[in-house]
């Protein structure tokens, strides 16, 4: 049996363990949005994003025993991801610092939101500190709660609390400087 | 932007400007590619699952035969004990019949001398 579309992500997990490559494709076709967002998000470079998400899969790959369940893959994604992209950041701050205006071509993207305004809010989340941009994706763009938040960071609820308070703030004090200065 | 109802008007807005985005269809390829490309096969911790498992398996039977081995040699020693104290007990008996008899030899020796001479 290869990986359908109509297979639960525990039942590939299962063929893709006894070895079934299709499985582990399909696999990563069902979970490369939400890994490669998180990367995108994160890195707010597409080349670096993709090479990450990739990683992602393959350390997936080599450790797909350790993986025991549908909703634990999920949390390993979305651990996995993000301590990655904080270390990779940690290494490469060039890439902390530049955060383009055109990662702007979202799939939900409705027609009656503010193109220049959610793409000011993308370039402002890139903008923040790793931790709390990370506390901030998993808040808004995975809608977690604060809980599963500190469980997948492996940090204090406080500190994902305070994250969350500081962020808004300053993503709310940004948006009004850009407000006031196009006014 | 202030207050609980600004609040809530960003994080509508943070909802929908962090969307999901697609990573492209050579995406999955690419991961599938590089897979390919490795040495490692997933089963890799299964098996090295299965060597901890044989591991910890020969080192309980070491233990358990060293526990054996050991209890072996001690049910040897206190056999060896038992047979000493057998011997020597053996040889106490022995002594005892001895001395015994001499003690009876030289009893009789001191009673028989004064007959021989009340004979003379």
């Amino acid at each position: 049996m290869t990986g359908d579309e109509e297979c639960t992500s525990g039942e590939l997990l299962t063929q893709a363990l006894a070895g079934e490559r299709a499985a582990f494709g399909a696999l990563v076709r069902r979970y490369q949005r939400p890994v490669y967002s998180l990367a995108l998000r994160m890195l707010s470079d597409r080349h670096a994003a993709e090479d990450l998400a990739q990683e992602v899969f393959l350390q997936l790959y080599r450790n797909l025993a350790s993986v025991s369940s549908e909703s634990h893959l999920g949390f390993w994604l979305r651990r996995v991801t993000l301590h990655r992209a904080i270390d990779r950041l940690r290494r490469t701050p060039r890439l902390e610092q530049f955060a383009p205006e055109e990662l702007g071509d979202v799939a939900g993207e409705s027609a009656q939101a503010d193109p220049l305004l959610e793409r000011r809010l993308r370039a402002l989340v890139g903008e923040l500190s790793p931790a709390a941009r990370a506390v901030v994706l998993l808040r808004y763009q995975e809608d977690l709660d604060p809980v599963e938040i500190a469980r997948t960071l492996r940090m204090p609820l406080n500190t994902v609390k305070s994250h969350l308070k500081r962020s808004l703030a300053q993503l709310r004090e940004r948006m009004t400087e850009r407000v006031e200065a196009l006014t | 932007m202030s207050g609980g109802r600004n609040d809530e008007e960003l994080e509508r807005r943070l909802r929908g400007a962090l969307g999901a985005v697609d990573p492209g269809t050579g995406f999955a390829p690419g991961v599938l590619a590089r897979i390919a490309a490795e040495p490692r096969r997933p089963e890799r911790p299964a098996r090295a699952g299965a060597v901890v498992g044989w591991l910890a398996f020969g080192l309980a039977a070491s233990v358990i035969i060293a526990i054996l081995l050991a209890h072996q040699w001690q049910v040897q020693r206190l056999e060896q004990g038992r047979e000493a104290r057998r011997q020597l007990i053996e040889a106490l008996r022995m002594t005892d019949q001895k001395l015994n008899l001499a003690s009876r030899v030289v009893n009789g020796e001191e009673h028989g001398a004064p007959q021989e001479h009340s004979g003379v």
